[in-house]
């Protein structure tokens, strides 16, 4: 793969054939997807969804000692005023000192659609280097701006020379693309152009003057230990922690990159030895691009959420490592102390019905692990869809009766299928949760930054939750008791996708 | 002309709009937009004013056509057409309005004509362009106000001499617009009208679309609501007053003594319903007698905010509470020189004579700047008369410049993100008593 050399990456209708409008069984979309078919269905009743804008900043917003430009209407990036304290927080967990989420927004109006805004971007980057002396200015671009022609990339070129910060251009625009997940490519894009360029070999290594011959082995062999491991903004500080005692057990060096990560920290990443990602929906454009560049080798399998592909995730790690046998002794020891500890759990858990929403990648894994803690799970709604949920629909146990809603978002055709339905636990995103608690289903989030999911230790901190959520229902009851869902009587009586058109599919 | 804003305290004209409608009963907005527009929006909207949540039919619930580049290019009104249709098939509702983000603005649509074609069919929908390119969120509040009164609101020949309308409290961006409208509907009450506030609590569309025979139109704002307010009067032939946002004693006697005035009631009257309220008033801040004089809770203020709060707040923390708000940071962008001359005389002739330095500055990062500014710091001198002790009315983005002067903080003006907001209000007596409570209770939180 290799798009570095264009100004915008691809969308991933078309560089994965991805779709968001399908509902039926899982091993339906399996059999339908695989080939491409679904790439142009739609719907032609919608909500509103995320767009790449939206989402990209769940990356860039995570970026330290740097400033967000928003170059667009007003409005734009205006999602910052709800988590902007809470991002401040995190950046916060691994730099007290941080700044915190800055952002400035461009503002364009009426006369700048006429007249164009890169004036208004110019005064915006110049501002943001001046006033807080950042180490990057990120300038995000929306729709207007794309819309109108503004040359983002040209008015970069010309100001980089003035400024100390480094700057990074990214090209979000939200028509762009109906996949939301486009967006990781427009940050790594960016990140890729920008943060990334590799110091010329000079006989320097790493910075330090090589002395001589022995530390030179020492650094190569401290380097063959150091990973990346390619974090998302959804996971939290605990996740990594987890994540990282169980790599170190393998004797690896960890780096946490591209969240919550300094723009310094990017340039040394391409000396590790191996990219390991937890999310193909959130890295495979950047790792494939780095296996390209740098020629770094990555992992790209599966999420470490439950028990089993925890141990995936770490066997794939390990063997690229030589280290297989340490690693199953790892996973046999945590594993055996694990399930001694979810015993309890498993027996009140047992029979419950669940139904779960997000991304599709952590949607399936997440599938698995309820049905390890005795939960029957009935369906999964997908952001999207693409290539990279197969090897997990594939491996998923009873596939043939799980129901499968790609959906970004969408709640009314959740609010159909639970009406349906009736699972006695709702697990989905954030975001769309509330809708699921007004229909009298008791809800457990998919994420929360605060919160351990992943690793052996986030399969206890989740089922140990989930219990406690299920030991008392009466918010959601009650909220179903005496609110009314905005939907008519008729459409709980249709098929939940009566508004998918698939007339356009292949 | 518009600038360059670090951390607007706001949203754009379709969010305005889109948190406006999400505040009338039983009605549904469609948004003719990109795909982002409603679920960014969205986000703002929840998260950002005390936990407002998703409503009736917004947050992710919320129509809309998603529109992508094959629209850009061919054109969206017939994508526009189908998810009318569809909408009116799914959603129950009362009204749909369809509101327009900028990329269907720009490539010229005509959501009007679509919408009237479903009205000539009988079906409840209107349109308003609401681009978000048009300006913010208090400019998408007045421009929905221009269009319920212009399309919405029926002509009436009778007036009805005891109704009047009251808006100028915008939902959403004032965080606490649902009790704030329930006081000030309840003062205006006291003095012998029937009030609609369209927003509030128990109020109807039918009322709305009735609120034409109202003898009088009150803008609780100097600068949010006025355009509609001339529409109104325009069309329906109903004047109008703006009142600067109560909050206390004094501001609230000033209110009172404004709409008495208007309404052409009796001084004396309206002096008996102040009597009244002042002594429940003050029946309650008496208690804090002895723990302000005790341990001394007189305090130096800043107050940031929108322009109706920055002087509410300012008045009552000077005349009612007796503190010292010395500098006073109003966040509104693009406002006209006139908005600004009208705004300043808000902060004039205290009872106190404290005269506040007003500033304006929308940047959020000025914030810190202008309090800097006011409070020089110690030169290494022994004895410095510092800033202190000092407290912050404003926004969730003052706890970090709080911090760092070691003041008191508490969120009130938009964003609120780190308190719940229920049906909580600020405005007039019984406002002031909560936020007496609130500023107080922060105060004495450690003890």
């Amino acid at each position: 793969m290799n798009y570095i050399k264009e100004k915008t990456p691809p969308v991933r209708e078309d560089r994965l054939k991805a779709c968001n409008a399908f509902g039926g069984s899982c091993c339906e979309l399996s059999r339908t997807g695989k080939k491409g078919c679904l790439n142009k269905t739609k719907r032609t009743f919608a909500q509103t969804q995320g767009c790449q804008l939206n989402l990209s900043m769940s990356i860039l917003n995570t970026i330290r000692d740097s400033v967000v430009i928003i170059h667009g209407p007003i409005g734009c990036g205006g999602a910052g005023l709800s988590f902007g304290a809470l991002t401040t927080q995190y950046h916060k967990l691994r730099d007290s000192n941080a700044k915190g989420y800055i952002w400035i927004n461009t503002n364009l109006d009426e006369g700048d659609v006429i007249n164009g805004g890169e004036q208004k971007l110019k005064e915006a980057i110049i501002f943001a280097d001046n006033e807080f002396r950042p180490s990057s200015i990120i300038i995000v671009n929306s729709c207007v701006p794309a819309l109108i022609g503004d040359d983002i990339d040209g008015v970069v070129a010309g100001l980089q020379q003035q400024t100390a910060a480094k700057l990074v251009p990214v090209h979000c625009e939200g028509f762009k693309t109906k996949i939301m997940a486009s967006a990781y490519d427009s940050a790594y894009h960016g990140i890729l152009r920008n943060l990334l360029d590799k110091p010329e070999e000079n006989g320097y290594l790493n910075g330090y003057l090589i002395e001589d011959e022995l530390e030179v082995l020492k650094e190569k062999y401290r380097r063959s230990r150091n990973v990346n491991v390619l974090n998302v903004s959804s996971m939290s500080r605990a996740d990594e922690l987890e994540l990282e005692r169980l790599l170190k057990a393998l004797e690896l060096n960890v780096r946490f990159l591209p969240c919550f990560a300094h723009p310094d920290d990017f340039e040394p990443a391409t000396e590790a030895a191996l990219n390991i990602s937890i999310c193909a929906t959130h890295d495979d454009y950047f790792v494939k691009h780095l296996k390209e560049k740098y020629n770094i080798p990555y992992i790209l399998h599966t999420i470490p959420i439950g028990i089993r592909n925890t141990g995936k995730w770490l066997l794939d790690i390990a063997e690229f490592f030589g280290e297989t046998d340490r690693a199953k002794g790892l996973i046999e020891a945590e594993t055996k102390a694990l399930n001694k500890a979810l015993e309890p759990f498993r027996n009140q858990l047992k029979g419950k019905r669940v139904l779960l929403s997000g991304g599709e990648i952590r949607i399936l894994t997440t599938a698995e692990l309820f049905q390890d803690i005795g939960f029957e799970v009935l369906g999964v709604r997908g952001y999207h869809y693409d290539e990279f949920a197969d090897p997990l629909i594939d491996g998923l146990p009873g596939k043939e009766n799980i129901l499968f809603n790609v959906a970004t978002g969408q709640p009314f055709e959740q609010a159909n299928l639970l009406e349906e339905l009736k699972p006695d636990l709702y697990v989905g995103h954030a975001g769309i949760n509330g809708w699921a608690a007004k229909q009298g289903i008791p809800v457990f989030p998919i994420f929360v930054q605060s919160l351990n999911y992943m690793g052996y230790s986030g399969m206890y901190e989740l089922t140990k939750r989930v219990t406690k959520v299920l030991k008392n229902t009466q918010f959601s009851k009650n909220l179903k008791n005496n609110i009314k869902l905005p939907y008519k009587a008729e459409w709980y009586g249709k098929n939940p996708f009566s508004y998918i058109d698939s007339s356009l599919a292949l | 002309m518009s600038t360059i804003i670090d951390r607007p305290r706001y949203l754009c004209s379709l969010g305005g709009a889109i948190s406006t409608l999400s505040a009338l009963p039983g009605v549904i907005s469609i948004i003719h937009a990109a795909a982002g527009c409603g679920s960014n929006l969205a986000n703002a909207h929840n998260g950002a004013a005390g936990y407002a949540g998703s409503g009736y039919c917004s947050g992710l619930a919320l129509p809309s056509t998603n529109v992508y580049e094959n629209e850009i290019i061919f054109g969206g009104e017939e994508r526009l057409k189908e998810q009318i249709e569809k909408t009116l098939e799914v959603v129950e509702g009362e009204l749909y309005f369809v509101l327009t983000g900028c990329m269907v603005e720009m490539i010229g649509d005509d959501v009007r004509s679509v919408a009237s074609h479903f009205k000539t069919r009988g079906d409840p929908v209107y349109a308003i362009n609401t681009g978000g390119f048009k300006g913010n969120s208090f400019r998408g509040y007045d421009l929905v106000l221009q269009a319920l009164f212009r399309d919405y609101v029926e002509k009436h020949g009778e007036k009805d001499e005891k109704l009047v309308n009251l808006w100028g409290v915008v939902p959403v961006q004032d965080v606490f617009w649902k009790g704030n409208l329930k006081v000030l509907k309840g003062l205006v009450s006291k003095l012998g009208y029937r009030v609609n506030t369209f927003f509030g609590e128990g109020e109807t569309l039918s009322d709305l679309k009735d609120s034409s025979r109202a003898v009088l139109n009150i803008v609780v704002s100097d600068t949010f609501g006025i355009e509609a307010a001339k529409v109104f009067e325009e069309v329906h032939n109903v004047p109008y007053i703006n009142v600067p946002f109560p909050i206390g004693d004094y501001g609230t006697g000033f209110f009172m003594n404004e709409v008495g005035r208007a309404l052409g009631i009796d001084e004396a009257f309206t002096d008996i319903v102040i009597k009244a309220e002042k002594k429940r008033y003050y029946g309650y801040i008496e208690r804090l007698a002895d723990i302000y004089s005790d341990i001394d809770l007189q305090r130096y203020a800043v107050v940031v905010g929108d322009s109706n709060y920055a002087q509410a707040l300012s008045r009552y923390l000077s005349d009612d509470i007796g503190w010292l708000p010395e500098l006073v940071i109003i966040t509104d962008d693009n406002l006209s020189a006139a908005d600004r001359t009208l705004i300043l005389t808000r902060f004039e002739n205290y009872a106190s004579g404290i005269k506040p330095k007003v500033i304006f500055n929308t940047h959020t990062s000025g914030v810190l700047k202008e309090v800097n500014y006011h409070c020089t710091p110690g030169n290494g001198e022994r004895y410095y008369n510092s800033f202190s002790p000092a407290f912050i009315l404003g926004s969730s983005f003052e706890r970090d410049a709080a911090d760092r002067i070691s003041a008191g903080h508490l969120s009130v003006t938009y964003p609120v993100c780190n308190r719940v907001v229920l049906d909580r209000a600020y405005a007039g007596y019984d406002g002031a008593l909560r936020l007496t409570e609130d500023i107080f209770g922060v105060l004495v939180a450690s003890r």
